[in-house]
């Protein structure tokens, strides 16, 4: 046999990979219209026409959704934006609560503890003084999360907070380096979903309440991230001197806003 | 410009001015390793073309933070991954991979490589049955250096590792794979 690596990759060429769709459709999504880059969005909301057609069109395709499920599937497909309904189900149904760190099952990186995640990185992580220590620290290393890593605070019961579905989890803190795009974040939300600006302590913040989807920001690269919402509950972002602070949990506002506030 | 594919730097400065068809023609470029790529991280091909589907819609709003001049692979190829990764974990389940021959492959197809002709077909076989036998991160590590041919920095990208964990990674993947060739019985 000659060489490993020299065999391993002639083996690609033999290899029976399902077949590729034809992607190239997806310049004619909704969702791509307004122009080739997000700035052009900007431009295409503020003006209006367009963006009002697509705001009209995934209301409708909403309502349709709720008033007549056994066509979701074929309503989804006819939209082309059955992907984005799946994930809305997910996060509505969590699954029971296995045994083990509360974590690990929602994808919040490897788990470590504080001290060595403040060895890993190279920003100070807030710690909300109301909750006191986490209960579970994760960390995402750069390569998987934004720029200079994502690191989440995992708090298990805490008195007055309810637990979010079966998770086992009351709060989670989510931070990384970057900045909210007012614009685009709001935009990307939806037509459904309107985030109530806020300040804590001087810090500009926008309150979500219920589910929603994804999240958008720019990460200290500039780089655009989008993030999946972890518990479906209420959500209180913050954009905290460089840092964007995520507080999810079966909050109120009050609560969420006190949690914020003792952030040190 | 007759019989000289666009340039990639030309094309995402085209996009990124929000020339459609420019899009069009980078999705059409880069489909099959998006998609292929999501496959080997999702281990379902529905996934992956979802993957796929999204993360194109998502680089084409981030198009304006593309750096002219970049590498476009690797930055297509973190989003697509990027996705791929989110539905892994929404959905909370990993389909192992597990790749197969094609069925009547022969060096001789599809203009093989000087390699591929080198290799017998029982040697292939059983090497593929080696890989698929080992764990998921060894097998996504070598999947996306070998079989799909990414660099380093794209197998970063793809997996969402940094490039010397790749390295290292595959290294330990293909020590493992030495050891398991050199203990099955040959054919």
């Amino acid at each position: 046999m000659p060489d490993l690596e020299q065999a391993l990759t002639a083996l690609g060429p033999a290899l029976d990979w399902p077949p590729t769709p034809d992607l190239t459709g997806v310049v004619h999504l909704p969702a791509m219209r307004g122009g080739g880059a997000e700035r052009r969005w900007g431009g295409a909301f503020e003006n209006a026409p367009r963006w009002a057609i697509a705001a009209a069109a995934v209301v409708f395709a909403l309502a349709a959704l709720a008033l007549y499920p056994p066509s979701r599937e074929a309503i989804a497909n006819w939209v082309n934006v059955h992907t984005s309904f799946r994930q809305v189900q997910h996060l509505a149904t969590p699954s029971p609560q296995p045994p083990g760190p509360l974590g690990e099952r929602l994808g919040l990186g490897g788990r470590t503890t504080l001290v060595d995640a403040r060895k890993q990185i190279t920003w100070k992580i807030a710690i909300p003084s109301t909750l006191g220590q986490p209960d579970e620290v994760y960390l995402e290393p750069p390569a998987d999360a934004p720029a200079q890593g994502e690191v989440t605070l995992v708090y298990a019961t805490r008195p007055g907070i309810p637990i979010a579905g079966q998770t086992g989890v009351s709060v989670l803190v989510t931070e990384a380096r970057g900045a909210v795009d007012q614009n685009f974040f709001v935009k990307m939300l939806g037509p459904n979903t309107t985030p109530e600006a806020v300040t804590v302590a001087g810090h500009q913040g926008y309150w979500i309440a219920g589910p929603f989807n994804e999240f958008f920001f720019n990460d200290a690269n500039g780089n655009f991230r989008s993030e999946t919402v972890r518990l479906a509950a209420n959500t209180l972002i913050i954009d905290y001197s460089g840092t964007v602070i995520r507080i999810e949990g079966n909050l109120t506002k009050a609560q969420a806003l006190e949690i914020a506030a003792s952030l040190t | 410009m007759e019989g000289r594919p666009e340039d990639d730097s030309e094309l995402f400065a085209r996009a990124q001015r929000g020339e459609t068809a420019a899009y069009e023609e980078i999705v059409r470029r880069y489909q099959q390793l998006a998609f292929r790529t999501a496959y080997v991280i999702t281990g379902s091909a529905s996934e992956a073309e979802d993957a796929a589907q999204d993360g194109f819609v998502k680089a084409f709003r981030a198009l304006n933070r593309f750096r002219p001049g970049a590498p476009p692979r690797p930055w297509l190829l973190r989003i697509v991954a990027n996705e791929a990764r989110n539905r892994v974990r929404s959905t909370q389940r990993r389909l192992g991979l597990e790749l197969r021959l094609a069925e009547g492959f022969r060096p001789g197809d599809a203009a093989p490589s000087p390699e591929a002709a080198s290799v017998a077909a029982e040697d292939r076989s059983r090497l593929l049955e080696l890989v698929n036998a080992l764990g998921q991160e060894d097998r996504e590590v070598i999947a996306s250096r070998y079989f799909l041919e990414l660099s380093g920095d794209e197998t970063a990208a793809a997996l969402g590792i940094p490039e010397g964990t790749v390295k290292s990674r595959l290294s330990r993947a293909l020590a493992r794979l030495r050891t398991s060739y050199a203990e099955a019985p040959h054919a």
